[in-house]
């Protein structure tokens, strides 16, 4: 090729590859709606992520998997923990982390309730877009999968901050959630799918208000505070089906836990549960 | 120097500098924050040093880009630049746009966009350089009558560069869609016109220090500049990965941004080629280092470590982890960093008084410690990145607890960030070391390498 072929060469691929681009990008808009959910964009979530945006969170999370890798990824985390939860962490996230165990906080953003509330409506917006079923396995903040080591000491699970008695309740429990003998993390996950020795509290909720509706719950309990409190108190009064959670009629759920949490810590745990999604 | 215009080149180097040793302070700090605990975070959080040290970097690339075009320019034209003047206030705006942006980071004043988050005065201020930029380089090649073909390319280059940026000043209602657009200028800059004007700085100093003949290199040139296109254009799919965009994006992006070392391949033969054919013989062997360092670094950083994870079914794993950081640390050094401080240290003996031509023993020491460096901080990056991804991604491990699972890799990180920051300062200190020389001088002429003659006529346009 002479110099006058190349020069064609590049002009003519250019030209080319930038209308394939172009085509691509106009049927891109045509899916958006779709694929984004647009109809719920809300001023609520544009004002969301107006506050995503203004404290800067993406030069320390990532969402979607873009931004700063200093900090966990956020484009599930509405479908990993409640509104109640994330609100209450929002408030203060040094109740929940340990800066000493962990070695990174989030420092405190003092945002207004408003500017929290339109936050987690974006961030709820952000779960629900369609792209590709990304992540592949849910990408959690913590568990306690690194901390089992053989002989440690499993009631100072390190994976929460060492709260004090005048914390949220709701930290308070998931501190117990890990802490408690037998721990509750051993046998139960908090991330959507992922069945231990016992079933998920994702999606706990949702699923007893589906299930009290149903007619096919024969406990006593009334509300979901209600079914969480006798599941941990009497585990076999309803059995989730399933045989390798239960056979003949028995719970494989260890029932000391009336005698070895006070009423008060089980409060803390029902608080705690309530509020994962 | 042949052309007394451009000293202003100087400038626009010694401004870089300054802030390219801003950048290595804000890299270090964040780079301890990994670590942790950080008696900062109410201070100088992460979100901030890591904000501004991305910044930077973007700040003085563009400005040495621009100090680097000022020297080339009269050269290649053979006439002076048409206005000094107007080349110092664009310096003038640029320095105060990028000073008030950082300033204004220490205080969370930013628009918070991930790469653009300078807020919107800043952003007209971008617009208004780059129109002084454009208009001035325009004006000089036009009086000249006298347009090469590297020329032509950095000049597309750099037009580009601006009509790019139009898209990042829009608002979108749509998170999606303004992620959508910000890879229109991110991307296409970094991976498109940007190389561009890599390319051409390349070929213009390969002709000048290898004295290559430049109906051959320019010819090259065009080949680069139509695959940096081909792979560049629809290779910004793989920006648009779980994003929430249609998924033909990910073939596309898997498929395209493949072929993206097709051309850093062919300026790293180009630059080997050069050399081959005349060996060292130019007294300026620094710049050479820096120029074949640079062609081949950004094939390692850039080709390479950019398709470890590029491919869709990879990248699921991937993508949002330090393998990213990776990537974009080695990419960006290699292609950007290094071609700019080839240039400086091409132009640096003619901007001096009393620098050797052959460079200094200290520049050298600069070159292999920030490559040495640079290497290991890849290192650090790509093991811990690795660590993450089998921890968090594919066994389920919490973020926080997989990070702590790391903190050795973070310790490696900072130790090879501190031999590459050692580097740097070299460079710095021998950049300022030598007073700057503003007048015209005949001794530079005969250490300017010969050039084909052959040429002129067909490169007008």
């Amino acid at each position: 090729m002479n110099k006058r072929q190349t020069r064609i060469f590049a002009i003519a691929s250019t030209a080319i590859s930038a209308l394939v681009f172009l085509i691509l990008t106009v049927d891109s808009h045509r899916q958006f709606p779709e694929l984004t959910n647009a109809e719920t964009i809300t001023p609520q979530v544009t004002h969301g992520k107006d506050v995503w945006h203004k404290y800067n969170c993406i030069n320390c999370h990532t969402l979607f998997g873009e931004g700063a890798y200093y900090a966990p990824d956020l484009t599930k985390i509405t479908q990993h923990r409640g509104e109640a939860y994330l609100k209450a962490y929002m408030r203060d996230p040094s109740n929940f982390y340990d800066e000493e165990i962990h070695r990174r906080l989030m420092p405190k953003q003092d945002l207004s309730e408003e500017e929290i509330n339109d936050l987690i409506i974006f961030l709820d917006w952000v779960a629900n877009v369609d792209n590709q079923g990304w992540p592949p396995r849910p990408i959690l903040v913590t568990n306690s999968l690194a901390q089992h080591t053989p002989g440690a000491d499993v009631t100072t699970d390190p994976s929460v901050t060492p709260v004090e008695s005048g914390s949220d309740p709701r930290a308070l429990g998931e501190k117990l959630f890990n802490s408690a003998v037998p721990s509750c993390n051993a046998c139960h996950s908090t991330a959507p799918g992922v069945t231990m020795a016992g079933p998920s509290m994702a999606g706990l909720v949702g699923r007893t208000e589906e299930l009290l509706a149903s007619g096919d719950y024969g406990g006593e309990a009334a509300d979901v505070e209600g079914y969480i409190r006798e599941s941990i108190v009497s585990p076999s009064a309803h059995l989730v089906p399933g045989s390798m959670f239960s056979a003949d009629g028995v719970s494989f759920m260890p029932t000391t836990y009336p005698e070895s949490l006070t009423e008060e810590q089980i409060d803390h745990l029902v608080a705690y549960l309530t509020s994962l999604r | 120097m042949r052309y007394k215009s451009q000293s202003v080149a100087y400038w626009y180097f010694a401004v870089s500098m300054g802030l390219f040793g801003l950048q290595m302070v804000f890299g270090l700090l964040s780079a301890t924050k990994y670590l942790g605990p950080d008696p900062l975070l109410y201070v100088l959080p992460f979100d901030v040093t890591k904000v501004i040290h991305t910044n930077l970097l973007i700040v003085w690339v563009l400005a040495a880009f621009m100090g680097g075009t000022y020297w080339l320019v009269p050269e290649e034209s053979r006439r002076e630049l048409h206005s000094v003047k107007l080349a110092y206030i664009q310096l003038i705006l640029w320095v105060l746009m990028g000073v008030t942006a950082i300033i204004g980071y220490l205080f969370r004043y930013g628009t918070g966009n991930k790469l653009l988050e300078q807020p919107l005065p800043q952003k007209l201020v971008i617009v208004l350089c780059m129109g002084i930029f454009l208009y001035n380089i325009g004006m000089t090649i036009k009086k000249s009558g006298r347009f090469t073909t590297t020329e032509g390319v950095l000049l597309l280059g750099l037009v580009s560069s601006a009509v790019l940026f139009i898209p990042a000043l829009l608002h979108y209602e749509n998170y999606t869609v303004s992620i959508f657009y910000r890879w229109w200028t991110i991307h296409l800059w970094v991976e498109g016109v940007w190389m561009m004007i890599m390319g051409s700085f390349l070929a213009y100093l390969l002709i000048r220090l290898s004295g290559a003949d430049r109906e051959v290199m320019e010819k090259w040139l065009y080949v680069i500049v139509a695959l940096v296109f081909i792979a560049g254009i629809l290779g910004t799919a793989h920006h648009y990965y779980w994003v929430g965009v249609p998924t033909y994006w990910l073939p596309l992006g898997g498929l395209f941004s493949a072929l993206e070392p097709a051309a850093l391949v062919g300026m790293a033969v180009l630059a080997y080629g050069a050399i081959r054919r005349s060996g060292m013989a130019h007294p300026n062997a620094l710049a050479l280092h820096w120029a074949v360092g640079s062609a081949v670094f950004t094939l390692f950083g850039a080709g390479l470590l950019g398709l470890a994870h590029t491919w869709p079914g990879i990248n699921k794993w991937t993508h949002g982890t330090l393998i990213t950081a990776m990537h974009g640390h080695a990419a960006f050094y290699g292609a950007y960093v290094m071609i700019n401080l080839a240039m400086i240290s091409y132009a640096l003996p003619a901007l001096t008084r009393g620098r050797p031509e052959g460079g200094t023993t200290m520049g050298y020491w600069a070159f292999w410690l920030q490559l040495a460096g640079m290497f290991g901080m890849t290192l650090s990056f790509a093991t811990a990145g690795i660590g993450q991804v089998y921890l968090e991604r594919v066994m389920g491990m919490g973020y926080l607890d997989a990070q702590l699972k790391i903190q050795v890799h973070f310790l490696m990180l900072i130790a090879t960030g501190t031999i590459f920051v050692t580097g740097v300062g070299l460079f710095i200190y021998d950049f300022f070391r030598f007073p700057p020389r503003l007048m015209i001088s005949d001794d530079t002429e005969q250490l300017s390498p010969r050039e084909p003659v052959t040429d002129d006529a067909r490169s007008q346009v």
